[in-house]
Parts: C-alpha cells; structure tokens; sequence
C-alpha cells in the first residue's frame, strides 16, 4: 500500500489542544459527578467486608465482631453498650396471646418497642401497627381498618383495637424467599435477621402477608439519650440503611425470662406471653381454653400470635 | 489525529467541540449541588418516657386507692355504727361516686362494725392487702382468670424461678372500686407518615 498520507500526517496544535481540552473537560465533569462519593460516612472496613453469615460464626470471630460493632456504635452515638448474644433456650417455643377486647389502642405497646429496640424515630419505623375497626355492623374486618387514628380516639368503647407486628410464623413466608438466607427461624420460634447479610432487596417484605417487616429507607435516626445499651446481635442493636428489620419478640430480654417490652408495658393487660410447651403458662391456658383468632388463617402461615375477646 | 477534526465544514468539528461546555457546566452544577448540599441530619427529638413507662390502666388516678391512714382514727370512736342501708354518706366521703353498677351498697363491700376491713359472705372481714377475695365473692370467673395469669399486668419474668420474680396486681390497682370503668385516656400519638402514602378504603371505619 502507498503511505496513505491520511494516517501518517503529523497532529496538528489545533486538533492537539482540542483534544486535550475535551478529554479534561469529560474527566472533570466525571469527577463532579462522583462527589457524593465524598460525603459517604459508611465505608466499610475490610473486617465488616468478609463478615460472615451469623450462622457460620465461630465463637472468637462472635467476639470480635460485637467488639468492633460496640466500638462503632460508642464512635457514633457516644453509648457504651453490649451486644450479647443469648442462645435459645431448650424446651422453649414462644407464643403469644392479645386480648382485643381489652386492648383500648393506647399505642404505649408501640412506642415501648421502639424505646427497647432502637428503632429509627426519622424516618420513623414501628414494628406494631394498631389496627382500629368498628364494632358495629363488620365486626373484625381488617379491610375497613384503620391504622393512623387521632391519638384522641383511643379507648373508644365502640371501636375494636387491634395491634399487628411479626406473628413469627410456624411456616415463615419471609424465610423462604430470602435470596440469601438472611433471615431464619430458630429453635425457639422467633424469625431473626442478620443485619450484616440482608441485601435489602425487600423480597420479605413482600412475602409478609401481616405487613411485619420493616425496611430502612434512610440512615436510622435515633437521638443518643434514647439509645437502649442492653443489646443483641440479632435484634436489638442499631441497624443500617439499606437492611431489614421486624419484631423479634424481644429476644434480648425473653431468652433471659423476662417479658418483651410490649407485655411489660400494656396497661389493661391485653398482651400475654410465655412458652407454649409449658402446661402451666398462661399462654397454654390461654390457647387451650378460649376462642383464639389468628389473622389470614386461611394462608398456611402458622402464626403463633393469639388473639382472643374478653368475656 | 487528523481524523477527530476532519470535517467537511471546515477544519473545526463542533461536534467535539461542543462537549467542552457541556462539561464545564456539569462540572459547575456539580460542585454547586456539593457545596449547597445540607451535611448535617436533623436530629430526632427523644420519645416522650410518658408513652413508654409501665403504668396500671388506672394511671395516675389513684383516688381512692388507699385511704390514708387508719379508719379507727374516726371510725372507732367518733362515729357510731350506722343505718346499714345508707348509700351516701352525709357528712364525710361526699365526694365518693359510687358507680358500681348493680352493687350500690357501701357496706356490701365495706365492713360494718369493722372500717379497716371488706365484708366476706360470712360477716367476718377482710383486710385490705387481701381486696382480690373481696371482688372474688361477685367476680369469680374473673378472679380464677387472674390467678392463673390470664387477667389483668403481668411484669417480671414470664419463667420466674423464685416467688418474688412475677409481679402481679391487685384488682384495685388497676379498677377504681367504686368506678371501675377504665377511664384511662394516657394514649400516645399516631405513626409519622407522610399522608400521601396511606391508603384508605371508599368504606374504611372511622374519620
């Protein structure tokens, strides 16, 4: 071939510099274009990047794990708390019962569990929705109920008052569409979550036929006088953006014996707890002899939350 | 290259040429949005500890609930023995009403001849740590509930191991007995969502 005097012809300055000019033009409009990347508070350190799934956690990497995630959290909220992380206890499946005919839609079960369990206050997560429907005419009718009634209209005679939260479910449908096993049934019945595994893609959420999971849209924001320091690796502790969350029956507290923060804190009463394989708990007696409703019965779901009427 | 630059309208392609202010504005917009941006979140307020703290449905409406101090200091001397049919007092606890449905008698609870007692079905007393056989004498079902845990606040430990780990409640620290009917109206303010994202049916219940 001829020298193709095209290919070989020398760059000229004009062609240089505009060529120059453009190819730093772009990268700057790149670079600008990635400054958000500045603002990330959350880089994750290499540790936090290889966690494992909770299950495959031996005991030293547990403890090196809580100690990293307290330090993060005294970092940021100035708190010193514990993670603990308490085993099921044998012999133990945990049910409860809530007796709506003597629930007056207080909604102190509501912001109890967010006291005890660190949940964002902005944007704000609940994990107990308080449904209220008339008595008069439908009776329970879920579909006519309301959830964000006035504070005002609590304790009305004529109205039923209905908390929902997780019915940690004997046939989980959240467990089985979790693309990544990050949320489980254990032993004792409670369904947990591994906050450092979830993907957050919300598939549980979906799958929820009760509206029990929670998803953080945004940094949860709690105010650090209202951090809870007692804390569990699988509930309680603060959680990220971007991950799940739900009702864990308090498992900080009922696998040490002591009530959920939603029975403690109820009023009338309404709320009962306990183990279902025990004969003489309150919950067994409750279950065996009254007239118990479980919510969407007719799915499969298995729910082990109770509700029964006052005589 | 000459290739970049060669164009049939002249020796200048403004095609290329134009990226430049395309970029120069992306990079001013940029850096505005950056240095505009509000860094610091707003700080959520506390809860109130009013809608978290563990109370009895009777609140902090504990009229009634113990009288002070012991009924022998008139009910000994100063008072005699009254018309047992009496149902308001004329001249001391005007303000009691009592509105106990169907039990409109002072002295069907009350112990007549003895003020720091109730009365039990068989005229002897009962003291006032032991209310809940009182109630038990018209509210049996009731109190075999409450005995075995399925009435009325439990707190403590649901699997106590010792005899003082449950915390139980007596009925009047929870029921007014001369009224009863809760009146508890202590509530806690509804969930914070924006309204745009409820849905509400054409028949929902309510306002």
């Amino acid at each position: 071939m001829a020298k193709d005097p095209k290919l070989h012809a020398p760059l000229s300055r004009r062609d240089f510099i505009t060529g120059l000019t453009v190819t730093l033009a772009a990268a700057g409009a790149g670079a600008a274009a990635m400054t958000p990347l500045l603002r990330a508070r959350e880089v994750p350190s290499l540790d936090a990047f290889l966690q494992q799934h909770y299950k495959r956690l031996t005991a030293e990497d547990k403890k090196a794990i809580f100690a990293r995630l307290e330090a993060s959290i005294e970092k940021t909220y100035g708190v010193k708390a514990t993670i603990g992380d308490p085993p099921p206890m044998d012999g133990v499946e945990f049910a409860y019962a809530l007796n709506i005919g003597r629930c007056i839609g207080c909604r102190r079960c509501v912001y109890a569990c967010m006291a005890e369990n660190n949940q964002s206050r902005d944007p704000q997560i609940q994990y107990i929705r308080v449904l209220q429907m008339k008595k008069e005419g439908r009776g329970i009718d879920i579909e006519s109920s309301v959830h964000d009634y006035p504070q005002e209209e609590a304790g009305d005679p004529n109205y039923y008052y209905m908390p929902v939260q997780c019915q940690q479910c004997k046939n989980p449908p959240c467990v089985k569409v979790c693309p990544v096993k990050a949320t489980w049934q254990e032993p004792d019945g409670i369904v947990v979550i591994d906050y450092n595994w979830c993907i957050g893609c919300r598939y549980c959420e979906a799958a929820c036929p009760y509206h029990a999971r929670r998803f953080n849209f945004a940094k949860p924001g709690i105010a650090a006088e209202d951090i809870n320091p007692d804390m569990a690796y699988l509930s309680n502790r603060p959680r990220y953006m971007g991950v799940m969350e739900k009702c864990t029956f308090c498992l900080q507290r009922t696998r040490k014996g002591r009530y959920p923060a939603c029975a403690e804190v109820c009023p009338t009463g309404a709320r009962k707890f306990g183990n279902l394989r025990d004969p003489n708990s309150e919950i067994r007696r409750i279950i065996e002899q009254e007239r118990v409703y479980v919510l969407k019965e007719h799915l499969g779901t298995i729910p082990k939350f109770y509700y029964i009427f006052a005589k | 290259m000459n290739v970049s630059s060669d164009s049939p309208r002249g020796n200048r392609n403004w095609g290329v040429l134009i990226t430049i202010p395309v970029c120069v504005f992306m990079i001013v917009l940029f850096a505005a949005l950056f240095f505009s941006a509000s860094e610091s979140p707003s700080k959520p307020a506390p809860l109130d500890p009013a809608w978290y703290t563990p109370e009895t449905a009777r609140g902090k409406e504990l009229k009634n609930k113990v009288m002070v101090g012991n009924c022998y200091l008139c009910h000994a001397y100063w008072v005699g023995t009254p018309n047992p049919d009496v149902v308001r007092p004329r001249f001391a606890h005007a303000a009691i009403k009592l509105d106990h449905g169907a039990n409109d008698r002072c002295y069907n609870c009350h112990l007549i001849q003895d003020r720091n007692k109730y009365a039990a079905d068989d005229g002897s007393g009962i003291m006032a740590v032991n209310v809940e056989k009182l109630c038990a004498r018209c509210h049996g079902l009731i109190y075999n509930d409450w005995k075995a845990g399925t009435h009325g606040v439990r707190r403590g430990r649901w699997d106590p191991r010792g005899p003082f780990e449950r915390v139980a409640f007596k009925c009047t620290q929870c029921h007014d007995p001369h009224s009863p009917k809760f009146r508890f109206k202590d509530f806690a303010p509804p969930p914070v969502w924006p309204a745009k994202f409820i849905r509400r049916p054409a028949y929902a219940a309510g306002p």
